[in-house]
């Protein structure tokens, strides 16, 4: 019984083991290899070896703007953008967290079923809605922004370089929006009620009762949430590709839509082995905040 | 006295913050539904009225002539999201098993690795996939997208299968074994029934997984009209130079709700995954 018993876990996950290796390991390993080799998608079999040039080439190439390297460009506008979304999906999604536990509010289960339908939207619909709900003419933002008298002429959203960068950020913290919320609001649930009661008597404040054991209580999940947010945030494409194609002028341009250009589109410069040493980078930094976030869950199982 | 003007007050306060965000959470929904509904005949005025002069269903009837193609992607997109999550369940299943009901040396090291497979994307894998899809002769191939969209829903499928089966007595399975039943017939037995609400949860979040997120692998992957998933079919429409935004709507409205409806049936379980999932580790 034991000793066959022994071998059943492994029979068990040997599914999982081969579509690991065959679709996960081995095209990771894939991405390793060929950002040594010079190669294009005409003929991939045929390939030279070229060793750190392409790694070279990521900070010597020099093709829109003269003063960063193309790579370098599409990374810090990454990071920036990545950096915005996530800080509006974690500052919004508590806020609103916040707004939909407390009791003074009525209705709240119906907001929260309303609060999820985002969620379910593919993030290329919810771009191609977006992109029409932000239409100079006909968009209801401009409707109201100006029924508001906020602005007196219509705002073209995604035509010029630093309002296409706000916006596709956005609208990625609004695609976004939902996961934290729930996470957030479950994680509230968790503070235990006396907390808060024992608070009142003593006469704390509200900020109070907010910065002394609401944020500290929720600081975990709000740790984890926004670890796993900032990678998905990172690996964003579908929303940037949809509203902008990473322009106008390059401005929306992040690194998965520069790999996505290098390795498909700009053929003459590009090609899979430096499209290859881009995707190596995106690894990387994926790794990191993974490790990270791991090391965040582990530290929650222990205590 | 003052105490309940000031909670009523509150009340009030709350209720304009929670309307103000489902605005912003609701508005491209919003305007996409009185875009279907409003006849494509009537001419345009800017900006856009609130709430449609005259309200028909024509649009929707018209979306089909518009994309002629609208049920073949939707069936495309309908089979992409089945592959997906049959695959997903039948490594999901036996492995989520394993994972929670034995000790062995891969365990610990496996679930690490499943939280950061979790985190994979398919930018990341995206030129090889390309390369060994291309030297199968797969591009182009509904199995293409299936195998290489089932590997981003897997992880979670996995965690989700194990972190439910964690919350199940050993008992009536170990009874089982001592009545001479092996542990595969057991699986199939006695662990699936007890397991279908985890079963269902992760078929239906790696059916709107393969349903719904294709769209870059699709973008790369497929190269004909007949096989596109729903999001790219619409996306040729959408990035013409002239778009017919009422039927276009009535078209994202019709694809959209069948997701939105499945998850929403679901969406408890995907929370409660995640949640445990990200609290106990």
């Amino acid at each position: 019984m034991i000793t066959s018993r022994r071998r059943t876990p492994y029979i068990l996950i040997l599914p999982l083991l081969l579509a690991f290796s065959i679709f996960m390991l081995y095209p990771l390993y894939k991405v390793v290899e060929s950002s040594f080799y010079k190669a294009s998608f005409l003929n991939p079999t045929f390939r030279v070896y070229v060793g750190l040039e392409n790694f070279r080439w990521l900070f010597n190439f020099k093709v829109f703007d003269p003063r960063w390297s193309y790579f370098v460009a599409a990374l810090s506008r990454s990071l920036l953008w990545v950096g915005g979304s996530v800080g509006i999906k974690v500052v919004l999604g508590i806020a609103v967290a916040i707004l939909l536990n407390s009791q003074f509010l009525a209705g709240r289960r119906i907001y929260r079923t309303l609060v999820i339908i985002p969620w379910a939207i593919p993030w290329a619909m919810s771009s191609m809605m977006w992109a029409w709900t932000l239409n100079s003419q006909f968009g209801l933002v401009n409707s109201i922004l100006l029924k508001l008298h906020i602005v007196d002429k219509p705002v073209t959203f995604l035509t010029t370089a630093k309002s296409a960068f706000l916006t596709t950020m956005v609208v990625d913290a609004w695609v976004g929006l939902p996961f934290m919320i729930i996470m957030f609001l479950s994680g509230l649930q968790s503070i235990p009620d006396d907390l808060y009661e024992a608070a009142t008597v003593d006469g704390a404040s509200d900020w109070t009762k907010f910065v002394r054991i609401t944020l500290p209580l929720l600081k975990p999940v709000i740790l984890t949430t926004s670890l796993l947010s900032l990678v998905w945030t990172f690996n964003s494409f579908d929303i940037i590709w949809v509203l902008t194609r990473g322009g106008p002028i390059r401005a929306t341009e992040t690194l998965p839509v520069a790999i996505y250009n290098v390795a498909f589109l700009l053929t003459r410069f590009g090609g899979i082995g430096k499209a290859s040493a881009m995707t190596m980078a995106q690894v990387t930094l994926v790794t990191v905040i993974s490790v990270f976030y791991i090391r965040t869950l582990r530290r929650g199982v222990e205590i | 006295m003052k105490m309940s003007t000031k909670r009523r007050l509150k009340g009030i306060i709350y209720q304009i913050l929670a309307v103000a965000a489902m605005i912003f959470l609701l508005l491209p929904i919003y305007q996409m539904l009185i875009t279907a509904l409003r006849p494509s005949d009537l001419p345009w005025i800017s900006p856009m009225p609130l709430i449609p002069e005259k309200v028909s269903f024509r649009n929707f009837v018209h979306a089909f002539q518009l994309v002629p193609r609208l049920p073949r992607y939707l069936l495309n997109s309908f089979l992409y999201g089945l592959g997906v999550s049959v695959i997903s369940l039948c490594i999901a299943i036996p492995a989520g098993y394993a994972l929670a009901r034995f000790e062995f040396r891969l365990r610990r090291p496996l679930m690490v690795f499943i939280i950061y497979a979790n985190m994979f994307a398919p930018i990341m894998l995206l030129i090889p996939i390309y390369v060994i899809m291309k030297r199968f002769g797969l591009i182009n191939t509904y199995l293409s997208v299936i195998l290489s969209g089932s590997i981003f829903t897997i992880p979670l499928s996995t965690w989700l299968v194990t972190s439910y089966m964690q919350t199940i007595p050993k008992d009536i399975e170990e009874a089982s074994f001592i009545d001479g039943c092996s542990v595969y017939s057991a699986i199939y037995r006695i662990i699936l029934p007890m397991i279908s609400p985890a079963v269902i949860a992760v078929f239906i979040y790696a059916f709107i997984t393969g349903w719904s997120q294709q769209f870059i692998l699709a973008l790369v992957l497929i190269k004909t009209d007949q096989l596109m998933p729903i999001t790219q079919g619409l996306y040729q429409f959408f990035s013409r130079s002239s778009v017919r935004w009422n039927e276009m709507m009535a078209a994202i409205l019709m694809s959209t709700a069948i997701p939105v409806v499945l998850f929403l049936s679901v969406q408890r379980y995907i929370v409660k995954g995640l949640t445990t999932g990200s609290l106990k580790g």
